[in-house]
């Protein structure tokens, strides 16, 4: 077969020891960030993204290192959302139903291990998900025009806003800013400035990078400095890390469904993670519940929504590597990383660049083992980082988020610039404005506009030409479906829960 | 007990993303070009998204959602002190150097985090250390030294 071809010549990339050595430590790091509340992985790729380019490491190396944060991310998560009832990310919150309730139960360690274990099924089924349809997403998508770029990137943004926050008007504005920083600087095609005012260092644009740690990591400072003293948890004994083969062959179905859900709600714009999570959550209940056990300590609980957050992960890497149209924060942070890499991704990728993308599918498969490695015999020296104290974390993260602001340009000013967006990014936050689709906006923007401006060239001025392919129109529907059907839905929920 | 939710920064909010709008938009229709290769030209993304501001400004003004609690004023002050923090370094990293630098933010953040100062800039002095040692030596990401201290 030839995929399998392929993907031996990536374990040949993945196995050699500079990108074994940074797949170890993107999980690593991955776990960290996904398990400590306040740090995420969108920060951690956008403060390593200008470290790895002065390092000077090669592109398929660096991507290795960024997506082994992405991933290894979800794994963590679960940490310290079982031990501490305190979700690392949004995708782990349905995980404390049940993963907490078995913390308390004094059963933290099965807990533990059972996410760690879906977390693998999750992660590494997907991974064949990746090299099985990517190919073939690429092979339609190599006759894309640019009308139906622009109609994909209509989609990515209207998906992200209407999912990504809990409103979708609050969604649109924030893309809508995204896509207003895309726009400052010259403009490539007239030349002219736009939005400078006069600033010589804003002529090449908003850095995505200054703009994701300022909107992201100070503002996250600025939040828990109104957090703290509110008193962090105690953390519980756990037990043993482990589960019987009895569990094992419970979970099992619940694991493989979780896993096939996820991989598929990853691939779609906006939804990613924690839909994927909510999702398989919901469905299990409906499926497997049949004692009414979920919530009360059901190791089911805990594996559908971890092997349903770490497929999707993998899932989304789809539409990014092969259509270029990220459909998140953190893989629109990742694509940010390729284009600064000098690479472009799109249908093309994977003919020309089979050691960036086979290599990348490889390298999955071994940082997914040394995360089942790392979260099971392992655990206990994250749990140790757990106890690490606030004022010594925090202010650290702030210090690393400077070098790499500094990093970009070698220039204060843009250590200011971080600043301003850190104060905005705490009123989006306060105001319940989603960061997400800013940084999307930001990074897919230029792509959008040049699309849009190259399709209408083509055709002379006339708008038609938007709506002129099949594709182009399925996605158009896609992109009002995603906008309509949303909102609808929560409506009806609030309305059914309101009347139960 | 009185609602401490405010609704009125909401509607400020919706006014402030209004009046961008109508700011952007007005900066927008300055970005004249007449190509014929580019029929759009480089105004139409911006006018997009300065519409899409308008537009939801003005609903989030009329209709506030949710209401917003603001800390109170002590952690408030805290947290203008953070910031005050972050700007002092963006001017003082290229004369004082990144371990002076590093040291005093780094050190006064952890005590706006309740930390005692002995062991905030003791620790910050450390990890200062550690990260020269890191990225000037094992990464080659040059940091400044200080033009204070080299002149």
């Amino acid at each position: 077969m030839d995929a399998l071809s392929h993907l031996m010549g990536g374990f040949a990339v993945a196995l050699q020891p500079i990108n074994l050595g940074l797949a170890f430590v993107g999980v690593l790091v991955g776990t960290f960030v996904g398990m400590l509340p306040g740090i995420g992985p969108i920060n951690a790729i956008a403060i390593l993204i200008p470290i790895t380019f002065a390092a000077g490491i090669p592109p398929e190396s660096a991507l290795i290192l960024l997506s082994g944060i992405y991933y290894g991310s979800q794994y963590g998560n679960s940490i310290s959302t079982i031990l501490l009832n305190v979700p690392g990310t949004a995708s782990a919150v349905v995980t404390a139903l049940d993963g907490h309730e078995m913390t308390k139960q004094g059963r933290g360690g099965p807990a533990l291990a059972t996410a760690a274990i879906a977390s693998f099924f999750g992660g590494t089924i997907s991974i064949f998900g990746l090299v099985l349809f990517a190919p073939l997403l690429a092979q339609w998508a190599v006759r894309f025009g640019p009308a139906e770029y622009f109609a994909l990137m209509i989609f990515a943004f209207s998906a992200l806003s209407s999912l990504a926050g809990d409103s979708l008007l609050r969604g649109l504005a924030s893309t809508a800013l995204g896509l207003l920083l895309a726009t400052v600087g010259l403009d490539p095609n007239s030349a002219i400035p736009r939005y400078t005012f006069g600033q010589l260092k804003l002529l090449d644009g908003m850095d995505f990078v200054v703009v994701t740690i300022g909107l992201f990591a100070v503002s996250e400072v600025l939040q828990l400095l109104e957090r703290t003293g509110a008193g962090s948890a105690a953390l519980q004994g756990y037990g043993r890390v482990m589960i019987s083969a009895r569990e094992f062959a419970h979970m099992f179905w619940t694991m493989l469904r979780g896993s096939v859900l996820g991989f598929f709600v990853g691939v779609l714009p906006g939804a990613g993670g924690t839909i994927a999570s909510f999702l398989a959550y919901s469905t299990e209940q409906r499926i497997v519940d049949r004692e009414g056990t979920f919530g009360t300590g059901d190791i089911r609980g805990v594996a559908a929504p971890e092997a349903a957050n770490n497929a999707a992960a993998t899932g989304a890497m789809i539409p990014l590597l092969t259509l270029g149209v990220p459909g998140s924060g953190t893989t629109a942070v990742l694509l940010g990383a390729l284009l600064g890499l000098g690479i472009t991704p799109g249908p093309l990728l994977i003919t020309e660049e089979p050691d960036l993308f086979w290599g990348l599918a490889a390298s999955m498969y071994v940082g997914n083992v040394f995360l089942l490695l790392l979260n099971l015999p392992l655990v206990g020296v994250f749990v140790r980082a757990l106890r690490l104290p606030q004022w010594f974390l925090i202010p650290g993260v702030a210090a690393l988020s400077f070098v790499a602001v500094y990093a970009v340009n070698q220039s204060g000013f843009d250590l200011v610039l971080m600043t301003a967006f850190g104060v905005l990014g705490y009123l989006m936050r306060k105001l319940r404005f989603p960061l997400a689709p800013v940084i999307l906006g930001l990074v897919l923007g230029p792509l959008m506009e040049k699309n849009l401006r190259r399709a209408m060239a083509l055709s002379g001025g006339e708008w038609a030409v938007l709506f002129d392919s099949p594709v182009a129109i399925t996605l158009w529907i896609m992109a009002i479906a995603s906008l309509t059907i949303p909102p609808i839905l929560a409506r009806r929920g609030a309305r059914g829960s309101a009347t139960r | 007990m009185k609602d401490r939710r405010s609704e009125r920064s909401e509607r400020i909010a919706g006014v402030v993303i209004v009046v961008a709008g109508l700011a952007a938009g007005a900066e927008a229709m300055t970005f004249d070009v007449f190509f014929m290769v580019d029929p759009i030209g480089p105004k139409a993304l911006p006018l997009l998204a300065a519409a899409i501001f308008v537009l939801a400004g003005t609903i989030l003004a009329l209709r506030p959602q949710h209401g917003v609690i603001w800390p109170e004023r002590r952690i408030l002050l805290r947290m203008a002190g953070s910031v005050a923090a972050f700007l002092a370094y963006a001017g003082a990293l290229a004369p004082l150097g990144f371990f002076t630098a590093t040291t005093a933010v780094v050190g006064t953040l952890s005590t706006l985090f309740g930390a005692r100062p002995r062991y905030a800039f003791g620790a910050a002095a450390a990890l200062a250390t550690a990260m020269w040692f890191g990225f000037v030596y094992g990464l080659g990401l040059p940091l400044p030294i200080g033009d204070l201290w080299t002149r």
